[in-house]
């Protein structure tokens, strides 16, 4: 039997509310929840056999509800699925090695959540908002020419142009406002912004866990302001995209 | 606050949960690791991806969610 291990945790002062709370949650294929430990650090494991590690959407589920009860009274590193060590002597040495990092990571991620933030829109319906706008406006100025197919021709690509750019000055400005507003509560952020014609922001950002109502109405309120888009706010999560660790 | 909208939100919230619990986190390494070798995770992206794009066509009316 190997030895899964769900996540790190720090238990410093609290040793004891570990062993009451794994009493009641059962691992992946009914496995029995127990812990490792070096000093104020534990691994939070169960036995498994090799042929029961699936990756698939129930297992995934089973595990991160682990993690999820864990972190509501831990400060814990999430550890991804599939991570299996063949003893439990093996766990405390992989501690033991790696103790420093553990802490400065444990450190950073004390008392916060994860919260996953993406922004969808229609980006035909906003190109046409964009493009009525332009339209409008008296500055949208178009080449003048006496050849009728060459003038076609450049106004159009001038007009396609300026539609992308005023695209991306919207979605700019949105994330723009955005980032101020996290910048406020000195939060830790990762943004990928337009990765498809439907998604134009990804982004994931790490808050202390009193800042989680405040953050909730910040949206909200974004998404009344821009009714063409739709913001979807995750989380809390445990800080999986905070970990920066490769343990050995 | 936000039962309203809890609904809309299962589909994108299971796929960031697996996108998190198969992709994210603290990686071990090593031989001592039996890790993630024998799990057929490409099969698993596959799926992720189907169900990004489907839920990207059904949330186009949404509003903003929150998973509690």
């Amino acid at each position: 039997m190997e030895m899964m291990i769900y996540s790190i945790l720090s238990t410093k002062g609290n040793p004891k509310n570990l062993v009451d709370l794994l009493i009641d949650i059962k691992g992946i294929s009914e496995g029995v929840l127990s812990f490792v430990s070096f000093k104020d650090i534990t691994a939070v494991v169960s036995a498994i056999k090799k042929n029961d590690i699936n990756a698939d959407r129930a297992n995934a589920i089973i595990y991160a509800g682990i993690i999820e009860i864990l972190t509501q009274r831990f400060t814990l590193l999430p550890v991804r699925y599939g991570s299996v060590m063949e003893s439990t002597s093996a766990i405390i040495k992989m501690l033991e090695r790696n103790y420093n990092e553990i802490q400065n990571n444990l450190q950073k991620v004390e008392d916060k959540w994860e919260f996953g933030l993406r922004i969808f829109c229609d980006s035909e319906k906003l190109k046409t908002e964009l493009r009525a706008k332009s339209e409008a406006d008296p500055q949208s100025q178009t080449i003048e020419s006496t050849d009728s197919v060459y003038r076609d021709w450049v106004n159009r690509k001038l007009k396609e142009h300026r539609l992308e750019e005023s695209l991306l000055t919207y979605i700019e400005s949105i994330i723009a406002e955005i980032k101020v507003f996290l910048d406020s509560l000195n939060a830790v952020n990762k943004f990928k912004k337009m990765l498809t014609a439907t998604t134009l922001l990804d982004a994931v950002f790490l808050l202390d866990k009193d800042q989680k109502d405040t953050s909730v109405y910040f949206i909200e309120d974004l998404q009344t302001k821009y009714p063409a888009l739709t913001f979807v706010l995750t989380g809390p999560w445990p800080p999986y995209n905070f970990v920066e660790i490769t343990i050995k | 606050m936000h039962d309203n909208v809890i609904d809309q939100s299962k589909d994108i919230t299971i796929l960031e949960l697996l996108d998190r619990v198969l992709n994210k986190g603290v990686i071990l390494t090593g031989d001592l690791v039996i890790s993630v070798a024998d799990i057929d995770l490409v099969y698993v992206g596959v799926k992720l991806m189907l169900s990004s794009v489907e839920t990207m066509e059904q949330i186009k009316a949404g509003r903003a969610i929150i998973k509690e």
